[in-house]
């Protein structure tokens, strides 16, 4: 089951591709960060999903129906958190909470007493004069409380000082530590956060996706490899097989590239490409894997699989 | 609290440094046979990570034998744990192999690697 399937989605502005003929799934359960260079299309995405933007052409069905009829009632069960969304901010905490309390028939007031307690937001100033880790804090909460089956986060930590972002995640997993988990899409520029909090991983790069597949699985095809050996660099194939990225014989006896369709056979065919060389493979953090699908002189083609 | 500590490092998979620190935990005696081991639950909120892999990480530790499950109480380490001296030196693997790998980049051979660590160990357990 997916709780997001985008089909050839579509939306130009003008002239500007934003998104173009994008194709995603989003499996139900998952915490999918949603990673892009600015201006990759990030929040242009997830206002098509959300209904706030219309297609140019293509489809986004959102738990099971098209995005473009989600109404009112749907977003009993979807939650979204933008940091310029905060709304009425004229309010105080407690008439803010009370207001959205008051919109939502799921509403958890466990929930909202376990958060308010370790959110510690201040009683008595209207939320407009809220710092923006409080204003954040103060959108969490109204959004967790109704324990949306679909949460959608757009930048939530950036700004934020560590000990507020790690608040916020706490109060993310209260709602996917349930036993009926909810889907949860976060775009961040936060990676190391994100290696730690998803299993899902999505890259967007000029309105497309790049991939999208299990963090594990990205994390086990994507290797830094160093090859080692007397004369490897007379042995550097030209030009670099598929799935090779920023090979280079960086001295006579060292080759370094990036294998991004590493598998159980790829130490056995190196050495057997490099007769008598070491071959080392180490994993790359996520940070690392987004700088190489990002790059614009990249041709895409060789990191789908 | 949880009774074990990670500095996560980027790169490693967070799945693989929560398993070795856990096994650590309990190979070392920090956790005893019997104690009660952190839930899924607490495991992800305490380490802020993905209650997918916090599950992931207890029931690859039971089915190790590492851990128990017993109805109404929850997790336990399983009694059967005995950290012998094999089972412990199992926790340094990934140390070593690292080590030996870093070594043989350098070009030293066994006997020189060897020599290298006994001189720490020396220096750490000096004799009488």
């Amino acid at each position: 089951m997916n709780a997001i399937e985008c089909d050839a989605l579509t939306r130009h502005f003008g002239n500007v591709r934003a998104i173009e003929k994008l194709t995603l799934q989003v499996p139900s359960g998952s915490i999918f960060a949603l990673l892009g260079s600015n201006g990759a299309g990030k929040t242009t995405l997830l206002k098509l999903i959300l209904n706030l933007l219309r297609p140019s052409s293509g489809q986004a069905r959102v738990l099971g129906g098209d995005s473009a009829k989600l109404r009112a009632d749907n977003f009993q069960r979807i939650g979204y958190v933008a940091e310029d969304l905060i709304q009425p901010d004229w309010m105080e905490l407690s008439a803010f909470i009370g207001y959205h309390r008051s919109l939502y028939r799921s509403w958890d007031l466990t929930l909202e007493s376990h958060l308010r307690a370790k959110f510690a937001l201040p009683e008595g100033i209207a939320i407009k004069r809220f710092s923006r880790g409080m204003r954040m804090k103060a959108i969490l909460l109204s959004t967790l409380c109704f324990r949306p089956e679909l949460l959608i986060l757009d930048e939530p930590f950036s700004g934020l000082d560590p000990q507020v972002r790690d608040d916020l995640i706490e109060g993310i997993l209260e709602l996917t530590a349930a036993d009926s988990p909810c889907t949860v899409v976060i775009s961040s520029h936060d990676i190391a956060e994100i290696e730690r909090l998803a299993d899902w991983v999505g890259i967007l790069a000029h309105g497309r996706i790049v991939l999208a597949e299990p963090l594990t699985e990205l994390q086990f095809r994507f290797r830094r490899i160093e090859v080692v050996g007397p004369d490897v660099r007379q042995q550097m194939p030209e030009p670099a097989p598929a799935g090779w990225i920023r090979a280079e014989a960086t001295t006579p006896t060292l080759i370094q590239f990036i294998h991004t369709q590493f598998n159980t056979h790829t130490e056995a065919e190196l050495r057997s490409m490099f007769v008598g060389a070491r071959i080392q493979s180490s994993p790359l953090s996520l940070r690392d894997i987004f700088l190489a699908t990002s790059k614009p002189s990249l041709s895409v083609n060789g990191l789908l699989t | 609290m949880l009774p074990f500590r990670i500095d996560f490092h980027s790169g490693e998979p967070v799945y693989e440094q929560v398993i070795y620190a856990a096994k650590k935990a309990i190979l070392s005696g920090v956790l005893a046979p019997g104690d009660r081991f952190p839930s899924v639950r607490s495991l992800s909120q305490e380490l802020k990570i993905n209650p997918n892999t916090a599950h992931k990480v207890v029931a690859a530790l039971t089915t190790e034998g590492l851990l128990a499950v017993h109805p109404g109480v929850g997790t336990v380490v399983a009694s059967g744990v005995s950290g012998s001296a094999e089972e412990r030196a199992q926790v340094l693997v990934q140390d070593t192999e690292r080590l030996v790998v870093e070594a043989s980049r350098l070009g030293l051979s066994e006997e020189q690697l060897l020599n290298a660590v006994r001189k720490h160990w020396r220096k750490l357990n000096p004799s009488p």
